[in-house]
């Protein structure tokens, strides 16, 4: 897997018709497939909170996977070599996701071997772009879908001159709405469906799940009133 | 006899991770083709083992006992699980815990007790993983010998293997199939000892562990 320390060119991908199973895109470091029949797993084969029993049909990716792929992720957004990352989240607001936050965790226990410290990682919010001239950004996000939203803020972010643009996705859904932009790393390539677990979530629902499961049909139905999430 | 609640069953078919997906330490890699059970799954099953533990022998004063086949991983994390769930409850379940080092033969329990102060006990023996039984089985008898009001017994793997010779734990985290899978607390050179990831083993590392092919648990 390489990468260049320049200036991130959006690579173009023709917006494809839903990719088959399995597959991916050339463009960006492996990721862990889920594939579109990817069944998961029976909700009484985990610690569920009992006040969504009801709401949640399947656990289909477990909390333990997640955190073990949000570790690599992050060794390997060290191992870019480069120092003071500024770690950007693409949302005006206060609240960590629970992505970046890894990042911090790994971070502190990372023993990166090289002469120069990692640094920092300095999390901003969507409102402190001034800030990111010359530097090394990360953009991190919880899920990408159309990828629309991202699209719009790397060219945003860009605007600003930093040294250098990576993106950073836990999740990114396999979608024939796919503008065709591909983050640098992503931990899961995920089918396109309704998916549920905090911090996805804007209602301010579901904050103490860590895992990410699929909804039932009772939940849809109060989900549909607040619009897809689409980014 | 049945286990008490479901555990998740990998099967043959489950897809398997190639390693550059996940923290895999850099000595081992070229022994192992792909991970099976990642760390992190292995934890949320140990959570969930927890809580089915508690509402089963809830109530009582419970003594767990293991015996590991190589270190206290599972063991020390299912017990603070329990902890954790003790803390976070309104019903407090006394827990004492006994590891012993050895993983054959007799058992010396730690601290200088005896296994005299099992009588009128409820008593969880806990294993990292059950093959065959027959460690499970020994200590199964052992224990028996000293009344306890109730003996059950948890393991977070349960290998799906003919030879088994029967005893189904009351608890299993995961049923894996009969695959030469390597774990840390299935490395037969002490070589993959802080492995927490499954693994399945790459043709290098199987000419390694030839002569170790068979678990003995």
């Amino acid at each position: 897997m390489s990468y260049q320390k320049s200036d991130l060119q959006l690579l173009p991908i023709l917006p494809s018709a839903r990719a088959p199973a399995g597959s991916v895109t050339a463009t960006s470091s492996p990721s862990v497939v889920i594939s579109d029949d990817e069944p998961g797993y029976d909700l009484d084969l985990f610690c569920i909170p009992s006040h969504y029993a009801e709401d949640l049909k399947r656990v289909f990716i477990p909390c333990g996977l997640i955190m073990d792929r949000t570790e690599r992720l992050a060794r390997v957004v060290m191992e870019m070599g480069c120092h003071h990352i500024v770690a950007l989240m693409n949302r005006n607001s206060d609240r960590s996701i629970p992505m970046t936050v890894d990042f911090y965790q790994t971070d502190k226990s990372c023993n990166y071997c090289s002469d120069q410290s990692t640094g920092d990682i300095k999390v901003v919010g969507g409102d402190g772009l001034s800030t990111l001239t010359g530097k090394n950004v990360l953009i991190v996000e919880d899920l990408m879908d159309t990828g629309k939203t991202m699209q719009t803020f790397l060219s945003l972010v860009k605007q600003h001159n930093p040294k250098m643009v990576k993106v950073a996705s836990l999740l990114v859904k396999r979608t024939p709405r796919s503008v065709g932009y591909r983050p640098d790393f992503v931990g899961f390539e995920i089918p396109d469906k309704f998916l549920v677990r905090c911090a996805l979530d804007y209602n301010e629902s579901f904050r103490d799940l860590n895992h990410v499961c699929v909804t039932s049909e009772t939940e849809k139905a109060k989900y549909k009133a607040e619009g897809e999430h689409s980014s | 006899m049945a286990s008490r609640s479901p555990c998740v069953m990998i099967s043959d078919e489950e897809p398997r991770y190639d390693l550059d997906l996940f923290c895999v330490p850099n000595h081992c890699a070229e022994d192992l083709d792909k991970v099976f059970i990642s760390h992190g799954l292995l934890l949320d099953g140990t959570e969930k083992l927890a809580r089915d533990v508690m509402e089963d022998m809830g109530g009582h004063h419970v003594v767990a006992l293991c015996v590991p086949k190589a270190g206290h991983t599972f063991f020390a994390d299912l017990l603070d699980c329990i902890k954790e769930l003790n803390r976070n409850s309104d019903r407090f379940i006394p827990m004492t815990s006994y590891c012993n080092d050895q993983s054959t033969g007799a058992i010396k329990v730690t601290g200088g007790d005896n296994l005299s102060t099992l009588a009128g006990k409820k008593v969880l023996i806990v294993e990292d993983i059950i093959d065959m039984g027959k460690t499970m089985q020994t200590l199964l008898s052992l224990v028996q010998q000293h009344n306890p009001k109730m003996v059950e017994v948890a393991s977070l793997l349960l290998k799906s293997t003919p030879r088994s010779i029967g005893h189904r734990p009351d608890f299993v985290g995961f049923e894996i199939p009969n695959k030469f899978v390597v774990w840390y607390a299935l490395d037969y050179n002490e070589y993959l000892r802080n492995l927490n990831h499954v693994c399945v083993i790459s043709e290098t590392g199987k000419a390694k562990y030839k002569s170790e092919a068979e678990s003995s648990g």
